[in-house]
C-alpha cells in the first residue's frame, strides 16, 4: 500500500510539473497583439442627428498617483489631430467650442499602472476638474456616464469620449460613445494612427449620413 | 475530488480481494502515455486545432486475467490564436487578437476488459472511464483574459492494445484511442467532444 501511495504522489507530482509547462499565451505576444480597442455606444442615439463637433485642446492625464493634469505632448497633439481627422472623415464638421458644437470630444490618458484600483465610470467624475462641463459652456453641469460604459482596467489606457452637448439631461452632459484603447504600447506615438483608425472603422454607425 | 476518493477506496477494496489467479504479471500496473487530441463538435467552434500538448496516466488493478479497475488522470491543452478581428459585444465592439485556451484535467474511474489472455503477443482491450474533469476556459482578448473554471462530469470509452516486451514481461507498450464526452457548456462550447490518441508504456509493479 505504501508503494501505491508513493506511486500516486509521484504521478501527482508529474501531473503538476507537466501542466505547469502549459503554453503561456502572454509570452510571445507582440505589443500589437496585446492591444484591444473597445468601443461602446448608446443604443438609443441616432448618430446622424449630430453635425458638428469640437475637440478638447489638450489631453487629460489621470493616474492613481494623484498627479492628474492636462498635457499636450507630441503624442497628445497627434491624438487630437488623428481623432479630429477621423471625425471629419465620418462627415462631422469641426467647429470652435464657442460655436455651439453638437458634440464634444474628450481625450483622456489613464495611468493605473501602479495599483490594483479599478477605474470605473464612477471615478470619471474626477475628470470634471480637467474637462469641467464649464469648458464646454455648461457651468454647473456634471457628466452622465450611462450603464453601457462598462470600463474597467488597471493599466495604461486611452479613452476617447463623445459627449452630447445638444441634449443635456438633468444638468448632466450625456456621453454617447466611448473608445477605450488598452494593452501594451497605447501611449506610444507610433501606434496612434492604427489605433484611431481601428476604433472609427469598427463604429460604422458613427456617421452623419444615413 | 469525490471521484478520486471513491477510486482510491475502490482500489483498496480490490487489494483486499486479491485472490489466487494464475497471473503472469503482478495485478497492479501503472501507465503513462503521451496524448494527441482532436476537438469535435462545438468545441471546434472554440478551438479547432489538434492538441499536441497532453498526457495521460493511470493505475489499473487486475481482478483477474480479463478484468481490471483503476483510476486515470491526465492533462490536455487546446490552444488557438486568431488574427485581429472585430467582435460584437453588448452595446459595442472589441477589436482584438483572440487567444483561446482550454485546459482539461480529468480524474476518472476506469474499467478495462482484455480481449486476449495475458500470454498473448498483443493484448487488445476495451475500457470505459467516468468521473469528473476540471475545465479551465481562458479566452484572451489581447492580453486581457476572460477565464472560467469549472468541474464537469466526463465519460470516456476506450479501445487499445498492450504489447508485452517479451513473454511475461511486466513492461508493455500501450496504445489506445479514447473518445471523451462531457456535457460542458461555456460560451460557444455546448458540449465537450474529443477524440484522443495515446501511446506510452504500462508497467506491472506490485
Amino acid at each position: 500500500m505504501k508503494r501505491v501511495m508513493y506511486l500516486m504522489s509521484a504521478m501527482l507530482g508529474l501531473a503538476v510539473s507537466i501542466s505547469s509547462c502549459s503554453k503561456d499565451p502572454l509570452k510571445n505576444m507582440t505589443d500589437e497583439e496585446s492591444r484591444i480597442y473597445v468601443t461602446n455606444r448608446a443604443d438609443s442615439v441616432d448618430f446622424t442627428s449630430y453635425k458638428t463637433f469640437s475637440i478638447a485642446d489638450s489631453v487629460a492625464v489621470i493616474s492613481n498617483s494623484g498627479k492628474d493634469e492636462r498635457a499636450l505632448t507630441d503624442y497628445d497633439k497627434k491624438l487630437i489631430a488623428d481623432v479630429s481627422a477621423a471625425m471629419v472623415a465620418k462627415g462631422y464638421t469641426l467647429v470652435g467650442k464657442s460655436a455651439k458644437p453638437d458634440l464634444a470630444v474628450n481625450l483622456t490618458r489613464i495611468d493605473n499602472t501602479y495599483s490594483a484600483i479599478y477605474y470605473d465610470p464612477g471615478y470619471w467624475s474626477g475628470i470634471g476638474g480637467y474637462y469641467d462641463p464649464f469648458y464646454w459652456g455648461y457651468p454647473g453641469y456634471g457628466y452622465y456616464w450611462p450603464s453601457y460604459y462598462q470600463v474597467y482596467q488597471r493599466e495604461r489606457a486611452v479613452s476617447i469620449d463623445l459627449i452630447d452637448l445638444k441634449n443635456p439631461k438633468n444638468n448632466e452632459l450625456v456621453a454617447i460613445w466611448n473608445a477605450m484603447l488598452r494593452g501594451s504600447g497605447v501611449w506610444d506615438i507610433a501606434n496612434v494612427d492604427s489605433m484611431v483608425t481601428a476604433v472609427f472603422a469598427q463604429s460604422a454607425y458613427l456617421t452623419t449620413s444615413k | 475530488m469525490k471521484s478520486l476518493k471513491n477510486g482510491i477506496l475502490l482500489m483498496i477494496a480490490c487489494m483486499g480481494m486479491q485472490t489466487a489467479f494464475a497471473q503472469m504479471r503482478s495485478p497492479l500496473s501503472v501507465n503513462v502515455d503521451y496524448s494527441i487530441a482532436q476537438p469535435l463538435g462545438s468545441l471546434k467552434d472554440y478551438t479547432d486545432k489538434t492538441s499536441f500538448r497532453g498526457w495521460t496516466a493511470g493505475l489499473q488493478y487486475h481482478l483477474n486475467d480479463r478484468l481490471s479497475v483503476g483510476l486515470r488522470s491526465g492533462y490536455q491543452e487546446f490552444f488557438q490564436k486568431l488574427p485581429r478581428a472585430v467582435y460584437h459585444i453588448d452595446g459595442g465592439e472589441i477589436s482584438a487578437v483572440q487567444t483561446r485556451t482550454l485546459q482539461v484535467v480529468p480524474i476518472l474511474a476506469t474499467v478495462q476488459y482484455q480481449l486476449a489472455k495475458p500470454d498473448a503477443a498483443v493484448i487488445p482491450y476495451v475500457g470505459l472511464a467516468a468521473g469528473a474533469a476540471s475545465m479551465e476556459y481562458n479566452k484572451f482578448y489581447g492580453e486581457f483574459s476572460d477565464k472560467y473554471d469549472k468541474w464537469q462530469f466526463m465519460a470516456s470509452p476506450e479501445i487499445g492494445i498492450n504489447i508485452p516486451f517479451g513473454k511475461g514481461s511486466p513492461l508493455l507498450f500501450n496504445a489506445n484511442v479514447q473518445y471523451s464526452y462531457s456535457p460542458y457548456k461555456m460560451q460557444e462550447i455546448t458540449s465537450y467532444n474529443v477524440i484522443q490518441a495515446n501511446v506510452g508504456l504500462r508497467l506491472h509493479i506490485n
